[in-house]
Parts: structure tokens; C-alpha cells; sequence
């Protein structure tokens, strides 16, 4: 009987510090699992809105700093997403999705710089 | 005996033991959505700014026998713009006889005197054909191999359409885009004649070109995180 009560307390407390835990990350990680949720579903104006909310309570988040550089990417804004890609690599530099995100934007950016540089030297020609 | 017990007791608590280590597990791995993302280029001259384009005739310097390259032209671009411009899309006869009245202002604005937000299509344009020929080794069939192998002169006609294209505002006379387009493609399918292979190359410009003026998108993959 002893045993089963203190189990009981153990699964209680537990799961109460799972909890309290949950809700210290809370808000500002609900914004941005918001916005994940609203940009699956393709509304990218809700998830910029949920994104900045949760930049405004946590600047220091590289996740909202990289989730709205690529709903920023997705919108042609493409100077705001390339800071905020640079602001998420600097508060996190070692996440590598942060960085694959980073390396295939600026990648896009060259080659459409390519591209138009590739027409020019054509109508040079 | 103790010790039996407390060992029974350890076994189980395992399962509890192992709860918060499989919270922590949780907590620290980073979750991502890998998301397909389709992100706009950028656009050369945005011609949603307009209300009106003129598609005129161009200033053909070699064309086939075949068809009116001249005609197709207009045609084409005319239909291709009216499908994804929002605005109203004409066509007007007008006779260019040099290239530099490409650079008049004052002709295209004596053109459309009293039209603003109004621009101009026009360009230059020539459309050549040549045939390559090249020796091919032809192999026989295995049953007649004790025949020495062939060689044959195989041809290829090859189309190529050059377009130098302008935009040009109808109340100032400047020309706000222009860009030089040049497909080729050969064709070793005897029948493909030049109106045919027009179309194809034709197809071309027209999507490189309404991508740069009326906006394309490239799709890509990127990743949201959660912290």
C-alpha cells in the first residue's frame, strides 16, 4: 500500500513539474507552434503575426527569428528575411536548420543574381 | 532477504525512473517542420502598375517562308498577356522600318497622345533555320551481323529565334525594359517544320519574359523550428 502511494506522489509530482515546466516555455513556444500550425495550413500572414508576437516576448528566440525569415522568404520581403536570418544565426549558430535555411536562401539569392547577370552578358553579346 | 527486496523495488521503479529522463529527452530535442515554400522572384518591371499594354508590330529581319513571323508574334504575345494581365491588352499596326526609332522617343509618344499608364510591347525579331549534318555510325540488327557496320550522313534542322524586346511608356516615350532573347533547338524529326518548332522556342521567351514583368516563384524547401 505504502509503495503504490508513493508512486502515486512520484507520477503527481512529475507530472505537476512537466507541467509548471510546460507553462515557463509556454506562451512564447505556443506562438510559435501557432504559427507552424497556421503556416502548414498556408495562412503565412497569421504566422507572421504569431512569429512577431513571439519575438516581441522572447528576442532571443532563433526559432521565431528563423520561422518569420522564411514566412518572409514566402511573402518576396526578401531584405527582412535575410535579417532575421541573420539575427537566428547569431543567437543559435550551431542549429543546422537554422543554417541549411540560411545557405539555401542566400544559394537562391546568387542564382537569380546569376541569371540576370547571365542575361546582360547575353544582350552584351 | 533485504536485499531481494530492495532489489524487486528498483525493478519497479525502472519504469518511473525513466519517466523524467524521457521528459528531458522531450524537452531537449528540437522539433522542425520541413515545409515546400514557393518563393516569388524578382520582378524586372512590375506591369500590374499599368492599366493598359499595346502589343505593336515588330521589326522582323529574317522570317520564313512558311508563315508571317510578324503576325504570329503580335498574336501570341497579344493572347499570352490578356490570359495574365489584369488590365485591357490591345494590338496596333505600326510600320518600323529602322531599329534606332526604337530609341524615338517622340514617335512612340506621338503614337498614344492622350493615354497614360499605357505601355508599349515591341521589339525586333528574326527567325533563321539551318541543317547540321553529321556522320553516324548506323548498327545492324543482330541477325545481319555478319554485314560490316554503315555509316550514314544524318541531318538535323535547327531553329533559331532571336527577339529583342521593348517596353516603352506611351506619355514619356522611354523604353522601361528591354532585354534580347535568343533560343535555339534542333529537331532530327524531318517533319517538324518551322511554324512547329516556332511555337516551342516562342513558349520559351514568353516565359522568361512574363516571369521577369508579371512575377514567377521558384518552390524551395525550408525548415520552422520550435526552440
Amino acid at each position: 500500500m505504502k509503495y503504490k502511494k508513493i508512486k502515486l506522489y512520484a507520477f503527481i509530482l512529475i507530472a505537476f513539474t512537466f507541467i509548471l515546466s510546460g507553462c515557463s516555455r509556454s506562451y512564447k513556444s505556443s506562438q510559435i507552434q501557432f504559427g507552424i500550425f497556421a503556416a502548414q495550413n498556408a495562412l503565412w500572414d497569421e504566422a507572421i503575426f504569431r512569429w512577431k508576437k513571439a519575438v516581441q516576448l522572447n528576442p532571443e528566440s532563433a526559432a521565431a527569428h528563423n520561422n518569420l525569415a522564411v514566412a518572409y522568404e514566402k511573402k518576396g520581403l526578401l531584405d527582412e528575411a535575410e535579417k532575421e536570418y541573420e539575427t537566428a544565426m547569431k543567437l543559435n549558430p550551431k542549429n543546422s536548420y537554422i543554417k541549411a535555411n540560411f545557405e539555401n536562401f542566400k544559394k537562391s539569392l546568387v542564382s537569380q543574381d546569376e541569371d540576370e547577370k547571365k542575361e546582360k552578358k547575353d544582350e552584351k553579346k | 532477504m533485504k536485499m531481494r527486496r530492495k532489489r524487486k523495488k528498483m525493478k519497479r521503479n525502472k519504469p518511473l525512473l525513466l519517466l523524467p529522463l524521457f521528459f528531458l529527452v522531450c524537452c531537449s530535442v528540437t522539433n522542425y517542420w520541413k515545409v515546400k515554400v514557393e518563393v516569388p522572384s524578382k520582378i524586372a518591371l512590375d506591369l500590374n502598375q499599368y492599366s493598359s499594354i499595346v502589343v505593336t508590330d515588330f521589326l522582323v529581319q529574317k522570317e520564313p517562308k512558311e508563315f508571317n513571323l510578324n503576325q504570329e508574334i503580335v498574336k501570341y504575345f497579344a493572347d499570352g498577356l490578356e490570359q495574365q494581365f489584369k488590365g485591357k491588352v490591345s494590338s496596333k499596326k505600326v510600320s518600323l522600318e529602322k531599329e534606332e526609332l526604337f530609341k524615338d522617343r517622340d514617335f512612340w509618344k506621338s503614337l498614344f497622345p492622350d493615354q497614360e499608364g499605357t505601355v508599349i510591347l515591341t521589339g525586333n525579331a528574326s527567325y533563321t533555320q539551318e541543317i547540321r549534318k553529321a556522320i553516324l555510325e548506323t548498327r545492324k540488327k543482330r541477325d545481319e551481323d555478319f554485314y560490316p557496320r554503315s555509316q550514314a550522313i544524318e541531318e538535323r534542322r535547327f531553329y533559331t529565334l532571336d527577339l529583342s524586346l521593348y517596353l516603352i511608356d506611351t506619355t514619356t516615350g522611354e523604353a522601361l525594359y528591354t532585354k534580347a532573347f535568343k533560343e535555339s533547338q534542333g529537331y532530327n524529326n524531318p517533319n517538324q517544320t518551322a511554324p512547329f518548332a516556332f511555337f516551342d522556342l516562342v513558349e520559351r521567351v514568353k516565359e522568361k519574359l512574363f516571369q521577369s514583368l508579371l512575377g514567377g516563384s521558384r518552390i524551395q524547401e525550408r525548415y520552422l523550428i520550435i526552440d
